[in-house]
C-alpha cells in the first residue's frame, strides 16, 4: 500500500500571533479529524508539518493518521519569515522521508505540498535557491495559500501555478482553507472525469484560485 | 439561521429542504435534507447543460419507471437510492433522492478505544470501510467495532444484493459507469447493500459518461486509453462491460479484503505511471495461477493488512468452485477482453449457489464464522484452521430430465443444524430473486441434528417422498438423512431429487 505524503508548510511568524495562529491550530485539528473519518486517507495519508518564522522546524515528521499527535505551535513575538529556509528543509526532508520506487519495491505516491503564509519570504535569496529545488522533487501538487491583505502572491507564483488568495486571514477563512486541503487530499478515491486530469476540487467560496 | 425552502418540480410537485448554510457536500453536489428527513434535495454546483438535464429527466422518469413500475418493483427500493424528481432553484438544478436507509449509517463505528481517538458514528457506511483489511485488524487502532463487521456469510448476501441491482440496471439497458465502493453503501451486520449516486448513469449510444470511474475500479481498457480524445474511435469509455469489471473487483474485495490487481509487480518507478500500467495495459491478477510476478510481497505489506494480503494463506479458491470459475473469467480471460467477463447475472447465480455450500465454523471465536465446503473429506475452516468434527450431510441435487431419468446438477446443498430448506431448493424452476412471491420466500422444511441423527423436518411440502424406503413423508414428520438415501422433494415439474452423502470426521 503506497503512502500519500502530505507536507504542510505553515507561516508562524509574529504576524500570525493571536487569532490567526489559533485558527491554524483549529484548522489542523479539523483537518486531522476529517481525515480520520475517511477510510481512503486512513490507509494512505501521512502528514508532516514544517513551521517557519525566524526559526524553521519540522514539528511533525511524516506520520500516519493512526499515530499522529498534533504538536504545540507557538509563534515568536516578531522577526523574519524564513520561507526560503523552510523550503530548503522541506527538500532535505523529502530526500530523507520519501520512499522512492525501485525495481523491487513500490514507493510512495507523489507528495503533496500545502504552504500557507500571511506575508512574504524575508530570506529571498534562499527562497530563490529553494524554488528550483522544490520543482525537482516531483510533487503531485503544490498549493500555496496567501492569507490576508499583507500576503504577497507574486513570490508564491514562482513556486506554483496554484496560488489561493484568502482576502482575510480570520478564523473562518483559514478554516475553509483547511477544509479544502482535506477535500484535495481525498480526491484520490473520487470519480475521475473523462475530460482531463482533475487534481483539485473547486476551492471554497471565500478563496480565489489564481492560476 | 436555518430556513426551510419550498421548490416545485416541472410537474408542479412541491418539495422542501432545510438550508442552514452548510450543506453536505460531495464532489459535485450540495445536499440538503427535507424537514422530515425522508428525502434530500441535491443541487449540482455546476450549471447543467441541456444534455445533462435531459439525462437527469430520463433518470428520474423513464429509466426509473423501467425498473420500479414493474411487477416486484418495490423490491428495488431497498437496493437503489434512485432520484425521483428534478427541481430548479436559483438557477441551479437539483434532484430529489430518498434518504439513505437507517442501517446504512454507523451505529458504533470504531472499536471502543478507537472511539476515544475519533468517531464515525452517524456517518454513512461507505463500502471502502469493509473492503480493506486494515479496518478489521485488531492491530490497527482505528479498526471497526465487531458489531459493524458482520460475518462472512453476510458479505455473500451483500454481494448478491449488489450483483442483483447491477443485473437489473443492465437488463434495462443502463450502465452505472462509476461502480465503486464509494457509490455502494453496505451494511455487513445485516447483509444489505444499496447503490447510490445514480445520477451518473450511462445509456450506451445515448448519454455518454462524464467520469471514467473511481481508482481501483476503472476497467483496464478505459485506463489504457484515457489519454486519447473523447471522440477518438479507440478511446474506451465506461459501459456495461466496464461495470462488469468493477463488479468483479468489488465482489473480490468484499470477500477477500484485498485488491485483485494490486500486487508486488513494479511496472514503472514513477508511481503515477505504475498505477496507469498496473490498472491498465499491464494489469495482472495477483493470483494468476501461472504468472506469479504480481504476487504480493509479504515483506512489503503492512502487518495490519494480514492475513488477507497473503494469497497463499487465503487463496481466492476458498470462495468455492463457482466463484473461482468466475474470478478466473473476470481477472484472467476477461481482464483485457471485456466480452469474456462474467455478467452480473452470472455473479448472482454463482453467489447463490455458493451460499448453499456454506458451513458454520465450529470455533465460536472464529471472526468469519462461516466457510465454503471445499468438497473434501476433511473440511477445515480456512480462516481459523478449525476442522469440522462430526457427521456432515452433503445433499447432491438431481433433476428430472424430459426422458424421465434424473440427471446430476452442478449444485449441492450443505446441511447444518437449524438450516432451512426453501422452495428454490425443491424446484429448479424457482430462483431466489426479486420475482419470488410472498409464499415462495417461506421455508418449506428444516434440518436438525437431534438424538445423534440428521433429520429433515417437512413443514409444508405436499409430495415429499423417501424414495429409498418408498414412503411418503407427510407434513410435520421427519426423514432421517443417511448415506445414500434418496429423497424426492416434489413430484411437480422441476421437482428435485436429493441423494445424501455423509462426510464423517
Ligand atoms: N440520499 C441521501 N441521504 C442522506 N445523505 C445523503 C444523500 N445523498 C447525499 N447525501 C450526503 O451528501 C454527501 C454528498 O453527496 P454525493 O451524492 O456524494 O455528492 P457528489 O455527487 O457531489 O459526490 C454524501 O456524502 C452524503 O453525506
Ligand atoms: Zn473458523
Amino acid at each position: 500500500m503506497r503512502r500519500l505524503p502530505v507536507y504542510l508548510l505553515l507561516d508562524t511568524s509574529g504576524s500570525m500571533r493571536g487569532e490567526r495562529i489559533e485558527a491554524v491550530k483549529n484548522g489542523l485539528q479539523v483537518l486531522v479529524s476529517k481525515l480520520r473519518q475517511d477510510p481512503f486517507a486512513l490507509e494512505s495519508v501521512h502528514i508532516s508539518i514544517i513551521t517557519f518564522d525566524r526559526e524553521v522546524k519540522q514539528l511533525l515528521p511524516l506520520t500516519d493518521l493512526e499515530h499522529l499527535q498534533l504538536p504545540e505551535i507557538i509563534p515568536p513575538e516578531s522577526g523574519p519569515t524564513n520561507m526560503g529556509e523552510a523550503l530548503l528543509m522541506l527538500c532535505d526532508q523529502i530526500d530523507r522521508e520519501i520512499i522512492r520506487s525501485t525495481e523491487e519495491e513500490k514507493g510512495d505516491w507523489r507528495p503533496l505540498l500545502f504552504l500557507m503564509t500571511d506575508g512574504k519570504p524575508s530570506d529571498l535569496a534562499k527562497f530563490r535557491e529553494a524554488v528550483p529545488r522544490v520543482k525537482t522533487k516531483n510533487f503531485g501538487a503544490v498549493v500555496a495559500c496567501a492569507a490576508g491583505a499583507e500576503a504577497v502572491d507574486s513570490f508564491l507564483k514562482e513556486l506554483t501555478d496554484t496560488v489561493v488568495h484568502l482576502d482575510t486571514a480570520d478564523s473562518s477563512t483559514l478554516m475553509s482553507f483547511f477544509k479544502w486541503v482535506s477535500a484535495s487530499i481525498g480526491t484520490g478515491n473520487k470519480s475521475v472525469g473523462t475530460a482531463e486530469e482533475m487534481v483539485l476540487p473547486p476551492p471554497p467560496a471565500e478563496v480565489h484560485l489564481i492560476i | 439561521m436555518s430556513k426551510t425552502i419550498t421548490v416545485k418540480s416541472q410537474e408542479g410537485k412541491s418539495y422542501q429542504f432545510v438550508d442552514d448554510g452548510s450543506p453536505m457536500q460531495g464532489g459535485m453536489k450540495d445536499v440538503y435534507f427535507a424537514p422530515d428527513r425522508s428525502y434530500v434535495v441535491a443541487f449540482f454546483r455546476d450549471k447543467q447543460d441541456f444534455n445533462s438535464k435531459e439525462r437527469l429527466t430520463n433518470i428520474v422518469k423513464n429509466y426509473r419507471e423501467r425498473i420500479f413500475n414493474q411487477a416486484g418493483g418495490d423490491y428495488w427500493k431497498d437496493l437503489f437510492c434512485w432520484p425521483y424528481d428534478m427541481v430548479e432553484y436559483n438557477g441551479r438544478t437539483g434532484i430529489v433522492v430518498p434518504t439513505y436507509q437507517k442501517h446504512f449509517f454507523f451505529q458504533t463505528g470504531y472499536n471502543p478505544s478507537g472511539n476515544q481517538i475519533s468517531s464515525i458514528r452517524g456517518k454513512e457506511k461507505e463500502g471502502k470501510w469493509f473492503a480493506s483489511a486494515q479496518f478489521r485488524s485488531k492491530s490497527f487502532k482505528l479498526h471497526l467495532d465487531k458489531s459493524e463487521l458482520g460475518d462472512w456469510f453476510k458479505y455473500f448476501l451483500v454481494c448478491i444484493k449488489i450483483s442483483r441491482a447491477v443485473r437489473r440496471m443492465h437488463s434495462a439497458g443502463l450502465a452505472h459507469s462509476d461502480l465503486s465502493y464509494k457509490n455502494v453503501l453496505i451494511d455487513p451486520s445485516s447483509g444489505r447493500a444499496a447503490i447510490i449516486d445514480i445520477d451518473g448513469l450511462v445509456v450506451p449510444g445515448k448519454f455518454a459518461p462524464d467520469v471514467i470511474g473511481t481508482p481501483d475500479f476503472i476497467a483496464p481498457e478505459v485506463m489504457s486509453t484515457k489519454h486519447l480524445g473523447k471522440t477518438d474511435p479507440n478511446r474506451k469509455l465506461p459501459s456495461i462491460a466496464t461495470d462488469r469489471h468493477a463488479l468483479a473487483v468489488m465482489i473480490y474485495m468484499y470477500l477477500l479484503y484485498r485488491h485483485p490487481l494490486r500486487g508486488g509487480k513494479i511496472h514503472d518507478t514513477d508511481p503515477q505511471k505504475d498505477e496507469e500500467l498496473g490498472m491498465g495495459s499491464k494489469a495482472l491478477f495477483v493470483e494468476h495461477p501461472t504468472d506469479l510476478s504480481n504476487r504480493p510481497k509479504l515483506n512489503q505489506v503492512k502487518p495490519t493488512h494480514l492475513p488477507w494480503a497473503d494469497v497463499n494463506k487465503i487463496p481466492y479458491t476458498i470462495c468455492g468452485p463457482y466463484l473461482t470459475d468466475l474470478f478466473n473469467k473476470a481477472f484472467i480471460d476477461g481482464l483485457q477482453n471485456p466480452s469474456a467477463r462474467p455478467t452480473a447475472d452470472d455473479w448472482e447465480s454463482a453467489l447463490i449457489k455458493t451460499v448453499d455450500l456454506m458451513q458454520p465454523c465450529q470455533n465460536t471465536m472464529c471472526d468469519q464464522k462461516w466457510f465454503v465446503f471445499a468438497n473434501t473429506t476433511k473440511p477445515v475452516c480456512p480462516f481459523c484452521g478449525t476442522p469440522y468434527r462430526g457427521q456432515l450431510p452433503v445433499l447432491n441435487l438431481y433433476y428430472k430430465k424430459p426422458d424421465g431419468q434424473f440427471g446430476l446438477e452442478n449444485q449441492r446443498l450443505m446441511v447444518y443444524n437449524n438450516q432451512y430448506l426453501y422452495p428454490w431448493h425443491v424446484n429448479r424452476s424457482i430462483f431466489p430473486n426479486e420475482k419470488l412471491t410472498a409464499e415462495q420466500v417461506k421455508p418449506v422444511g428444516y434440518f436438525v441434528f437431534h438424538g445423534g441423527k440428521w433429520q429433515l423436518i417437512n413443514q409444508t411440502l405436499t409430495s415429499l417422498k423417501d424414495v429409498s424406503e418408498d414412503k411418503e413423508i407427510p407434513i410435520g414428520s421427519a426423514v432421517e438423512l443417511t448415506e445414500g438415501k434418496k429423497i424426492l422433494l416434489s413430484t411437480e415439474a422441476g421437482g428435485r431429487l436429493i441423494i445424501v452423502q455423509l462426510v464423517a470426521n
